[in-house]
């Protein structure tokens, strides 16, 4: 560019007839500096080699896979899956939950797709709620998600439309839950989760709610991840400033061993309150032993052994020390198939969208 | 700003799809599931949990 301005003024008699010409590149080279600098800046950016932090959905992912939390039950529960193909995959399960202290006895009915660009998710319970997910993935960086459950009476019905898209070295996020076109209430959450360093990435996320009547209020929360060079621990935190902290931590002990501890602590004005929960994780060769303990005063612990390929006996309990009160769960699994194994096929099955 | 006819018509559009979504997202899925299964299973063996 600089060369042809040079040559251009060095010629006076042609400098009329080229200025339009001239002035239109001049426009244009108005822009380059910022096209050198971002196509400088990303290849700066491609050249440190960060890695993707992962999506701030699952920056606690370890941590609550290791903790029984999200796994027990009381009762007992029986599930009896059914695997009618592999590629694409597509099960359906048979669920009956009974003498729970805290709900009502239950059936459902599940159904599952999937393949490698698409999951299709749905269940429905004896009294008519279904609840669904779908899942497109456009590329490995681009992901659509949406989430409904629809209820039998009017109130009962959400809606969550999500989209996740995953850089070089960073995450991004939207969701909407519940939006209304005709006067724009809803609830909008935004994040961002960007690597800092080989091991520590910081983010952001923010919450737009809107009511009815042009009530909005807008949150934000900070977070942090810290990772080991060799993905043996993570280490998170979560900050929104109106006083709530989650702090959390994941060590792999070993092959078959995952420790794993969460502290909350809620220091708001109206409220003070702080729990920390430990647990510990041991994957054996046919079972999977998960044991956990609160400041709540709550000790729980969940087998799931399977004595078969095809059928698994899991049995939870939790002892309250604070409220001397107990539950026990006893549940059974039972995976049939209509295939041959031949059918099956004894590569396993191509990746299906993780969830 | 839509009028109130609009408005109407939107909220029974909604509730139209809605409804739609709660009947036939279940039934979508094991038709989708159905038809392109490989191999293509028998109905019976779907629905009822003992078979």
């Amino acid at each position: 560019m600089a060369a042809v301005l040079h040559e251009q003024s060095s010629v006076p008699g042609s400098h009329t007839v080229t200025s339009p010409p001239l002035n239109n590149s001049s426009h244009f080279s108005a822009f380059s500096p910022f096209a050198n600098a971002y196509s400088r800046f990303s290849s700066w950016r491609a050249a440190l080699s960060l890695p993707n932090p992962g999506t701030v959905e699952n920056l606690q992912k370890e941590v609550k896979t290791t903790h029984l939390t999200n796994f027990i039950f009381d009762g007992a529960r029986a599930d009896l899956m059914k695997g009618l193909s592999m590629d694409p995959a597509f099960q359906v399960t048979h669920s009956f939950q009974l003498a729970s202290q805290s709900a009502p006895p239950t059936y459902s009915f599940g159904a599952l797709f999937a393949n490698a660009k698409v999951l299709l998710q749905g269940n429905v319970d004896h009294e008519g709620n279904v609840s669904g997910r779908f899942q497109q993935n456009w590329s490995t960086s681009n992901i659509s998600k949406v989430q409904a459950q629809l209820g039998m009476q009017p109130g009962h019905t959400m809606i969550q439309l999500e989209h996740d898209y995953s850089g070089l070295d960073y995450t991004l996020n939207a969701k909407v839950i519940n939006p209304s076109p005709l006067d724009g209430s809803g609830i909008y959450v935004g994040s961002y989760l960007q690597s800092i360093s080989k091991s520590l990435a910081l983010g952001i996320e923010t919450l737009y709610q809107r009511a009815a009547l042009d009530q909005a209020e807008m949150t934000s929360s900070y977070l942090a991840k810290l990772m080991g060079s060799d993905g043996k621990w993570i280490a998170t935190a979560q900050f929104q400033p109106i006083g709530v902290l989650q702090a959390t931590y994941w060590h792999k002990l070993s092959e078959k061993v995952e420790a794993a501890a969460d502290l909350q602590v809620i220091a708001a004005p109206m409220r003070r309150d702080a729990i920390a929960t430990v647990g510990a994780k041991y994957d054996l060769r046919m079972s999977t032993f998960r044991a956990q303990l609160d400041s709540t005063g709550k000790v729980s612990a969940l087998l799931e052994q399977r004595f078969a390929p095809s059928f698994a006996f899991t049995v939870a309990g939790e002892i309250d020390h604070f409220k001397n009160a107990a539950k026990i769960g006893v549940g059974v699994m039972i995976e049939s198939t209509s295939l041959t194994p031949e059918e099956m096929g004894m590569v396993p099955p191509p990746g299906q969208p993780h969830f | 700003m839509p009028s109130e006819e609009t408005k109407e018509r939107v909220v029974r559009a909604i509730d139209f799809g809605r409804t739609v979504l709660h009947y036939g997202w279940i039934p979508f899925i094991i038709y989708v599931g159905y038809t392109r299964s490989n191999p293509q299973p028998s109905l019976i063996k779907l629905i009822s949990p003992l078979a």
